[in-house]
């Protein structure tokens, strides 16, 4: 089992990127509330609040991980593992910018729109496989996801602390 | 298995006899009926959004309540009794403390009671000889009841007796944590379709809702609601479930935890408006209304024609409620259990449907989003009292204190109503108000006033961006309609209500920057 998966530094730099998307789209979405709750919430419910949207964070950063990994474990080395950071950043990046963008669409446009909110991400998608069909050929794409991955970990030493104490609060606040 | 004798039977049937016999004559010697004081079961309706000036028992061209006048035949009304503020979080907060919003300072939308005044609330103050519950449908009333979670002995889950629910977590899945769980996850976490300025702070739950929303669920849709079933946008739910819930409850569980005060605070008929097809339909003639131009304080420019669909599908949603409550309080008659029963119903605001606007948390603080109804029927109660003056929600509190047996703390700003130990006061004034977008924390500066006294209504908008303070004056006695501004033609009577306001403000800034 251990031999299928990719190595524990490959591991780290992908997650690195999905937990920097997940935690920066909740860090944004909390800024733009943040004038809202001013008005009525005092900094400690403010922090609750936060904390709450952290551990969501770091929780659905695991998921999208996780099933990373299990694809690395159910299929052949050469699909996922062999180049992991590579074609794990460009997956990552894909489907959590297809969400983003699925979200996204709601937003603009509103729930009216019904299943045509599904188009935009559609097209990520496509463009995820496309990038990863093409990522063993083109070294640009490679060396793009390469060095994205690798700053992206700097992220970790903020991110990872963060998401431990946002998830110690909410255990204590729920058990207590 | 064992097996018993029957030596041994009849002596566990002896021991089993004696000790139902004693259980019940030691509650029977320590219950109040034993000791005297009988204390009287409460049951409070609150239904959502619920104008005065929309229902027939107070006057309304349209039949929308032909069950609730029934019921008034053995209630005392309230003609004149106005809420505390425009939309839930203020209108029930000044319920359930006795307090001037000023004072509870929950006055933001999902805002929450002054975190130092938790402890003036309506379930504290009962004491716990009282079985108090408490429920619902409402998310920014269930934040309250969050506030006050330690004086409620039983708090129903907001979506209980409810279909579909749209959000794939919800407050009441943290139980421990359900206050601060309502602004994580319904405020933020999740995604809230219906809402145009969402931005939920997480991604694949709010990918999944959105998804959820976009896959037609038989659920939602049912042939007897054409209009689909109502909804407080976070479950469905049918009227007739719900009070079916909300009867049984009182029947079969409250009724073995005598005294009780229960707490039913029900979403219809606020918006959507979806009646059930029986209804559907039933105003279809016009009101002779005369159209009112759309206010510069507006958040809204629907059409006249657009209010007046609305107007007709509000006032058929409250038949359709006002048939399931009569439905709800016969089968409660029918069983007894309103013998020792105080039966409140009310509202929390009430709703809108001109100047442009729709809907009730507004600036415009007009008399349809603040006259709200109110019956008290006393047990035994044969006949109808009929009360004119004006009245406020936080009377509420006081009244249900002294039904209660309990004193009236100091600090609570309502009075006793009339008919239960107060008078009838003409001279009395009453301040809703409404000042969501000023911060809680911060004296009132942005807001919209209102002064209630004799017949006249005195407003004030204050702190809007782009206008000067404006103040209206309306003879509602003369003119229901609040068409005639009598600010600049009454100046006497402006000047002093004018006087009058403003020192009320002042104070109640002084005394908030003073705490």
């Amino acid at each position: 089992m251990r031999k299928r998966l990719p190595e524990f530094q490959s591991i780290i730099q992908v997650y690195a990127v999905i937990a920097m998307m997940f935690a920066g789209w909740t860090i944004t979405a909390f800024l733009w509330k943040l004038s809202a709750w001013l008005l009525l919430l005092n900094l400690g419910e403010i922090f609750i609040i936060f904390s709450y949207a952290m551990v969501a964070s770091f929780l659905e950063s695991m998921i999208i991980l996780l099933l990373l990994l299990i694809v690395c474990i159910l299929l052949p080395a050469r699909v996922l593992r062999d180049e992991f950071v590579v074609r794990g950043t460009i997956l990552s990046v894909g489907l959590i910018g297809s969400l983003m963008v699925f979200v996204g669409s709601q937003m603009q446009f509103g729930i009216e729109r019904g299943l045509l909110l599904l188009i935009a991400p559609f097209l990520v998608l496509i463009l995820t496989a496309f990038l990863l069909q093409r990522a063993s050929k083109l070294h640009r794409i490679r060396s793009v996801a390469v060095s994205f991955s690798d700053r992206a970990v700097v992220f970790l030493f903020v991110l990872v602390p963060l998401f431990a104490i946002a998830s110690m609060y909410v255990i204590l606040r729920n058990v207590s | 298995m064992p097996t018993l004798n029957r030596r041994e039977f009849l002596k566990a049937s002896a021991a089993l006899m004696a000790g139902a016999t004693f259980a019940g004559a030691s509650r029977f010697l320590s219950s109040p009926d034993f000791q005297g004081t009988k204390k009287p079961n409460i049951l409070m309706f609150v239904f959502d959004a619920m104008s005065a000036r929309h229902l027939s028992l107070y006057g309304y061209d349209r039949e929308t309540t032909p069950n609730l006048k029934k019921f008034a035949e053995r209630a005392s009304v309230y003609h004149n009794h106005y809420s505390g503020g425009n939309f839930t979080t203020t209108g029930t907060a000044s319920m359930l403390t006795g307090l001037n919003a000023w004072t509870h300072r929950a006055l933001n939308y999902r805002g929450m009671v002054d975190r130092n005044l938790t402890d003036r609330n309506l379930f504290r103050l009962i004491g716990n000889e009282y079985t108090r519950l408490a429920f619902t449908q409402n998310l920014w009333a269930d934040i309250l009841l969050n506030q006050f979670e330690s004086d409620i002995d039983i708090h129903l889950p907001c979506d209980s007796y409810s279909h579909f629910i749209h959000s794939s977590i919800q407050p009441d899945d943290l139980p421990s944590d359900r206050r601060m769980a309502y602004y994580a996850f319904q405020d933020f976490i999740n995604l809230r379709v219906d809402d145009p300025n969402a931005f939920p702070g997480s991604l694949l739950m709010s990918s999944s809702d959105l998804a959820r929303a976009l896959v037609p669920n038989r659920n939602h849709i049912s042939d007897d609601y054409p209009r689909g079933l109502p909804t407080n946008y976070d479950y469905s739910y049918e009227n007739t479930s719900v009070l079916d819930g909300v009867g049984g409850l009182v029947k079969h569980s409250l009724v073995q935890s005598e005294p009780y005060l229960a707490y039913f605070h029900l979403w219809s008929p606020h918006d959507p408006y979806n009646a059930r097809n029986d209804f559907v339909g039933m105003f279809e003639q016009d009101l002779p209304l005369q159209a009112k131009a759309r206010h510069p304080f507006s958040g809204g420019n629907h059409s006249e024609n657009a209010l007046r669909q609305f107007r007709r599908e509000y006032d058929e949603f409250i038949a359709d409620l006002d048939a399931e409550f009569g439905r709800l309080i016969s089968d409660l008659e029918r069983s007894g259990v309103l013998q020792n029963s105080y039966v409140i119903v009310t509202s929390d605001h009430g709703e809108m449907f001109e100047r442009g606007e729709l809907g009730h948390a507004t600036a415009l603080m007009y008399a349809p989003v603040t006259h709200i109804p109110l019956l008290i029927s006393a047990p035994g109660q044969v006949s109808r009292s009929d009360f004119h003056s004006a009245t406020s929600n936080m009377d509420l509190l006081p009244t249900i204190l002294e039904i209660a047996g309990k004193e009236i703390p100091k600090w609570v700003e309502g009075r006793l109503l009339p008919g239960f130990g107060g008078t009838e006061d003409p001279t009395r004034s009453i301040f809703p108000m409404m000042g969501k977008d000023n911060a809680a924390f911060q004296p009132i500066k942005h807001a919209t006033f209102v002064l209630i006294k004799k017949a006249y209504e005195l407003i004030f908008y204050t702190g809007y961006p782009g206008h000067d303070d404006q103040f209206e004056l309306y003879h509602l006695a003369q003119d229901p309609q609040e068409l005639q501004n009598l600010f600049s033609k009454d100046i006497t009577t402006a000047s002093h209500m004018k006087d009058e306001l403003l020192e009320a403000i002042h104070a109640a800034n002084r005394n908030f920057e003073k705490r």
